[in-house]
């Protein structure tokens, strides 16, 4: 068999076609690669896309119905705007502090202090209102929103005016209960702890490839093709009110259920349809906490998947054994 | 009580190399490599990669136990090439193929936000 020469590069070219880009969704189509590359991106994005949450919290007074560590949790959970993450160091390598003090190159100090008078009535101690960063580049994402949407900046088809404005909340404090803390944000990734996925949902399908044999589908009556219609559980296919022609409306809505290719087959009609996933083409779905925008998470994806390629590559001293064992 | 550390599973132990590899004794131009701390993201991108290069006669990967955080990545490969240089070529392709990616996404988001503005 001819082989080719070593050296010879195999990289492939993929395409992107964008359908919907908002801060924290994103609809695209990635085409020209294979599975794995798909897949690898989507666990990047989920699990090693580095953020900044609340990693260290001192309890200065907490006199609340939730005891210490439960609150702790609770802060570890609230997104905070990462997106000078990437720049940051992670606590364990930072030789500019111990670890566990404020350090501008690892961390980030927050403060909290609430307490229900003693005539007034419940206090909700929330992200908006109660958390306090000393950096203004990382703070509560709820924040940062209204923030932004003071100055002006938030797009309208972004705002959603009957939305719950008041944040994320961390507990209610009856009267005379009290709660302060100081907290430590750090930069960490989601395969340490799930708080720090920047990640709501990030899910890919293979685009379908769907064809009817229109011969054979005109040999069904209107009612046998309505029953065919109707026998796929998403809405795929349609019927043409003026030529009463089967039409495929939908095809990102099947769910590679084989319903209809097993109602063609009850109805007498095997490959009435075929069905086939288009194994380089994919739409992606990616939907972020607010941490990152979707935007940011997809490039910083790409960025962290290079590096992690870069550091499995083989050192000078590996390869070099390598040839010499070959020539052995 | 005895659970390894979360963070055993992304940071390397020190005196750990990150790559090692280890020629088969029996079979020409075939080697095992084993990457420290790494899972299925990058064992199967690599594994399909090497699978496009028509040196390469077989490429595999496992992960031997989920509490040992190594992928094995099993290259054989014919004689004009050397399961070393398929894998660095491997890298090489991927990683070209990132920075493709990476100037596609930003063409597309600069088109996207061209067509959204005009209205469609
Ligand atoms: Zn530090």
């Amino acid at each position: 068999m001819e082989r080719p020469a070593t050296g010879v590069t195999y990289q492939r070219f993929p395409r992107v076609k964008i359908r919907e880009l908002k801060d924290d969704y994103a609809k695209f189509e990635l085409r020209d690669t294979c599975a794995s590359m798909a897949n690898a991106l989507r666990r990047v994005m989920i699990a090693e896309v580095p953020t900044v949450a609340i990693d260290l919290v001192e309890i200065e007074s907490n006199s609340s119905v939730l005891n210490d560590e439960f609150i702790a949790h609770r802060l570890g959970l609230i997104p905070l705007t990462s997106s000078a993450a990437m720049g940051m160091r992670f606590s364990r390598d930072c030789d500019a502090c111990d670890g566990d003090g404020s350090c501008e190159h690892c961390s980030v100090e927050f403060h909290l202090a609430a307490r229900a008078t003693d005539s007034g009535q419940t206090l909700e101690v929330t992200s908006t209102k109660d958390l306090r960063s000393t950096d203004p580049k990382v703070c509560p994402v709820d924040q940062a929103r209204e923030y932004q949407q003071a100055l002006g900046n938030i797009d309208p088809y972004d705002g959603d005016p009957q939305g719950d404005h008041r944040g994320i909340l961390i507990v209610k404090l009856r009267r005379g209960q009290e709660l302060r803390l100081r907290a430590i944000a750090r930069k960490g990734i989601g395969k340490d702890h799930a708080k720090w996925s920047p990640a709501a949902t990030v899910t890919f399908m293979y685009e379908p490839d769907i064809r009817i044999n229109e011969e054979l589908m005109e040999t069904l009556t209107l009612e046998e093709k309505t029953s065919w219609v109707e026998s796929s559980p998403t809405k795929v296919f349609d019927i043409d009110p003026n030529t009463q022609q089967v039409v495929v409306s939908d095809p990102e809505a099947y769910t590679y259920d084989d319903e209809v290719i097993k109602k063609a087959e009850a109805m007498g009609k095997p490959g009435l349809i075929e069905i086939n996933a288009k194994e380089d083409s994919f739409v992606f779905t990616v939907e972020t906490t607010g941490a990152l925008t979707a935007y940011e998470l997809i490039m910083n994806a790409i960025t962290v998947l290079r590096q992690k390629l870069d550091a499995v590559r083989l050192q000078d001293d590996d390869a070099d054994l390598g040839e010499l064992g070959a020539h052995l | 009580m005895n659970a390894p550390d979360r963070y055993e599973r992304f940071v390397v132990p020190e005196g750990t190399k990150k790559v090692s590899f280890e020629k088969d004794t029996k079979i020409m131009n075939a080697a095992s490599f084993t990457i420290e701390r790494e899972d299925h993201t990058v064992g199967n991108i690599l594994r399909m990669q090497l699978h496009r290069d028509p040196n390469v006669l077989f490429a595999g990967y496992k992960l031997p136990h989920p509490l040992q955080y190594k992928v094995i990545v099993r290259i054989h490969t014919a004689s004009q090439s050397s399961p070393t240089q398929a894998y660095t070529q491997a890298i090489n392709d991927l990683d070209k193929e990132l920075e493709n990616l990476k100037q596609a996404f930003e063409d597309e988001k600069n088109r996207h936000e061209e067509r959204m503005k005009q209205g469609y």
